[in-house]
């Protein structure tokens, strides 16, 4: 008798190209490179603040840049992509609630908008009041 | 009026003669009824007897049917030809699954992490049969039922890229069948299967990619629970396992 | 069976998550989009006195070094499981070196403002 040869085809190089959900997957996974670049700068900044005035005051002319403004653009849509695709999956990692699982999603990137704006909010007041 | 005709490329893998797949082409008449599985059946009838692939109960309830239809997992019973126009409509074997014969995959993985998950009732205490039967509410049988509508088609597996990627994965319907038996106020819960949960092959190897309870004929949804157990494994880690309700 | 050792860095993962969804839109707004060209954000709120008194009082330190390493520790598991999934690369010890790395350089930094 024969030997059944069975046959193992490799997984595709781009598998995570090949269909909607994988492509939406990779792109909430992907935003997290933003997020750390994010975290970075924010390090920096504190760093250069630490340094004194003349070198912090160097810091805010760079940000005023267009390549900063740029990179905070691309910062800001990758912290958005966060947040929408976080309340999409949100309701996956919690036991069964009774409500539907869109209430959840809409629940929470709702809470979203509010925390930015109130983060907004807070920095007019910090800059306009104190 | 003319018949009406759709292209069907099939996967054709004969172990005992061919050293790598290929695609064969089948030109298929249909009628607006007809299922993708109806399709494959017309050329195993009447243009090629050797094209093999698994079926049964024609109706969505066997789980022998699992196929890739042009790229994506779905049961061939419930996939209708009139959806699939214009054609070609390309099928494959279920992805991650090495292949035996044409559309026929070597299932040998999945049966063998399904019976370390222990998918059966796992009593809290031994009770004679002259105790009678044990009795559940609507609430208790609502909290394992939707899980325990798993058919087994493998069409999760096929779906989820970590399956692909990671050999340890015990994979979406087993871990289902895991979160099934933990639920059942019937069985011990958490402790007796801690052990797959907690490791890195168990719910740890889930990235939630979620494309195992979309491609689910039966909506499971393996997707919720396989991640509803990680905060579970995570106070588990913790030495928290008293806080997990139910658990011994 | 081996024991996983993620649930850890899951923790961390969920809390830099969900800190990062509630108010990073907002952060990225305030420090990097309208502070520093004073639109609707007054360029007032981000210059040297205001930072630094921010950051200079406990309260302060503490708020930025939560949201600041939590972002980190909640990267670096996404970008860890990005190079495992696109490149198998499984790279997630070396960059949990880099986020413990990052984040005692962020709470040494602070201590020093």
């Amino acid at each position: 008798m024969s030997e059944i040869r069975i046959y193992r085809r490799p997984m595709a190089a781009r598998w995570w190209a090949r269909n909607p959900t994988y492509r939406r997957y990779m792109a909430r996974e992907a935003s997290s490179f933003l997020l750390f670049a994010y975290a970075l700068t924010l390090i920096y900044g504190l760093w250069r603040l630490g340094q004194g005035q003349a070198a912090y005051d160097g810091w805010l002319t760079w940000l005023a840049s267009t390549p900063a403004l740029l990179l905070h653009l691309l910062m800001l849509i990758a912290m958005v992509v966060h947040a929408v695709t976080w309340f999409e999956v949100a309701p996956k990692t919690m036991p069964k609630t009774g409500l539907p699982e869109r209430a959840i999603t809409l629940g929470g990137i709702a809470a979203a908008a509010l925390g930015s704006l109130f983060v907004v909010a807070l920095a007019i007041w910090w800059g306009a009041w104190r | 009026m003319s018949e009406r005709r759709i292209r069907i490329e099939g996967l054709r893998y004969n172990p005992e003669k061919d050293t790598q797949p290929r695609l064969q082409t089948y030109d298929v008449p249909f009628t607006d009824d007809m299922s993708l599985l109806q399709g494959m059946q017309y050329i195993k009838d009447h243009l090629d007897g050797s094209f093999t692939f698994r079926w049964s109960c024609r109706m969505a309830i066997c789980g022998s049917c699992g196929i890739m239809v042009n790229g994506n997992p779905r049961l061939s019973c419930e996939t209708f030809l009139r959806d699939l126009l214009p054609g070609p409509v390309r099928v494959e074997p279920l992805e991650n699954f090495p292949i035996q014969r044409d559309l026929a995959v070597d299932q040998g993985r999945f049966v063998d992490t399904l019976a370390s998950v222990k998918p059966y009732v796992v009593p809290a205490q031994e009770k004679p049969l002259s105790a009678g039967p044990h009795r559940q509410t609507p609430e208790q049988l609502a909290a394992y039922y939707q899980y325990s509508q798993c058919i087994n088609c493998l069409l999760c597996y096929a779906a989820c890229p970590q399956v692909g990627l990671n050999e340890h994965f015990v994979g979406p319907a087993a871990l289902t069948l895991l979160h099934r038996y933990n639920a059942d106020s019937r069985d011990v819960g958490w402790s007796a299967r801690a052990d797959v949960a907690n490791s890195e092959g168990g719910v740890w190897g889930c990235t939630l990619v979620g494309y195992c309870s979309q491609v689910c004929p039966k909506a499971v949804d393996p997707a919720h629970a396989i991640n509803q157990n990680k905060a579970k494994s995570a106070l588990d880690y913790f030495g928290l396992r008293s806080l997990l309700g139910g658990a011994r | 069976m081996k024991r996983s050792n993620e649930p850890f860095f899951w923790l961390l993962f969920g809390a830099g998550g969900m800190v990062a969804a509630l108010i990073g839109a907002g952060l990225v707004l305030v420090t990097g989009l309208l502070g520093p060209v004073n639109l609707i954000v007054p360029g007032r709120a981000i210059d040297y006195a205001h930072a630094h008194a921010f950051a200079a009082h406990p309260l302060g330190k503490l708020a930025l070094f939560g949201v600041i390493a939590l972002i980190l520790w909640h990267s670096v598991h996404r970008m860890g499981e990005v190079l495992h999934d696109a490149a198998h690369i499984g790279a997630a010890v070396p960059l949990r070196i880099v986020a413990l790395l990052a984040t005692l350089a962020l709470g040494w930094i602070l201590l020093a403002i």
